[in-house]
């Protein structure tokens, strides 16, 4: 199949692409889930519920033109090359430090979210 | 499921016109899986017409109550003559243009007749119509879309159109042939309205829709009262395939 994407064949419209997000149940977070092509923002709606959603396995949908996305791969801003250790926490134990505060403080360690 | 409010005389007609109309559109647009315009579109239409098959397969289930009935046998088993669903859908799938206009008429009309029996007084009915409503709002905007597509591309999107437009406007109003018992049916408060009413209703609406697209309206049915019988032969041939498997091996547990 022939994926136009520049509308100079066949004299259909261009198709982009759109990144589609998907929530599988009210409270999780949207998670990329895949990419649809579609000519214009009411098409990738539908082919995006078509995508994700026809089996009832989303409860919200974020379509997005992946041209807007701003896109951020530059090693030099994530992956500099100088030791950053000192940027994370390694070797700085908390738990103890966190249970004596509690303590003090009278209160329970809280509960994982319900999911 | 069971069926506890005694069956009311038309129901039968009235719940296999519903069943065959959903089945034939839906046999129809499948024909699409595979050659659809793009991938995605591929999905969708089949996604469509797997619910299409899913609404029949509900209102066959309610007829093979009140019937004592097997829903499979009259899904399948029946030869061509004894469907009855609406000459609308008795065209061929055509091309893409043929397929947005099909669905257009069917889906209008459709939208108006489930209205009519959404608040009915046989609750296994109106129960079903409601859910079915709910699934239909998404078929609506499907083809909302396409059909404004179509119409507003001038050249061949638009001519494709048109002319699919005026081959089926003749026929689009065979949804609302009057039934046999559709009097019975309203003064058991099953439907609200007669056929009658519905199909000025649903020309009202599309009229409504097609004035600002420049779009040709559907005509006068022509041989109104033969609206779902005397089927033409690209159905004889749909029914040939959906039954194939069926006829392969008679009586098989599948």
């Amino acid at each position: 199949m022939n994926r136009r994407t520049d509308g100079a064949s066949g004299g259909g419209p261009a198709l982009e692409a759109w990144e589609v997000f998907r929530q599988e149940k009210d409270g999780d977070p949207m998670r990329h889930g895949g990419s649809v092509m579609a000519p214009d923002a009411e098409l990738a709606i539908h082919y995006a519920r078509e995508m994700f959603g026809r089996r009832q396995e989303s409860v919200r949908l974020w379509i997005v033109r992946r041209a807007d996305i701003l896109d951020l791969e530059d090693p030099d801003l994530l992956q500099p090359p100088l030791d950053r250790s000192f940027k994370k926490p390694g070797g700085y134990v908390m738990r103890e430090k966190l249970a004596a505060a509690r303590e003090a403080a009278g209160q329970e360690k809280p509960k994982a979210r319900a999911r | 499921m069971t069926v506890s409010a005694p069956p009311v005389a038309g129901l039968d007609e009235l719940l296999l016109t519903m069943a065959d109309d959903e089945f034939v559109i839906g046999f129809s647009d499948s024909e699409w899986t595979g050659i659809a315009p793009i991938l995605e579109e591929d999905v969708a239409m089949s996604s469509l017409s797997q619910d299409e098959l899913g609404h029949a397969a509900a209102l066959y289930g309610l007829l093979a109550e009140i019937t004592n009935g097997d829903p499979d046998a009259i899904a399948y088993d029946r030869e061509p003559d004894e469907y009855r669903h609406a000459r609308l859908l008795d065209h061929g799938r055509g091309d893409w243009a043929m397929t947005i206009a099909r669905r257009y008429l069917y889906e209008t009309a459709d939208a108006v007749r489930l209205e009519a029996v959404a608040g009915g007084s046989w609750s296994p009915l109106a129960d079903l119509v409601g859910k079915l409503r709910r699934e239909e709002r998404y078929h609506q905007m499907h083809v909302d879309s396409w059909l404004a597509r179509l119409a507003s591309t001038p050249g061949e999107p638009r001519d494709r159109l048109v002319a699919a437009l005026e081959s089926l406007g003749p026929d689009a109003g065979t949804v609302f042939t009057p039934l046999a018992g559709e009097g019975d049916l309203i003064e058991a408060g099953v439907l609200a309205r007669s056929m009658a009413d519905l199909e000025l209703r649903w020309r009202a609406s599309v009229a409504a829709a097609f004035g600002p697209l420049d779009l040709p309206v559907p005509p006068a049915t022509v041989d109104p009262d033969r609206g779902r019988i005397d089927h033409a032969e690209p159905f004889r041939w749909l029914w040939g395939e959906f039954t194939t498997v069926r006829r392969g091996d008679p009586g098989a547990t599948w």
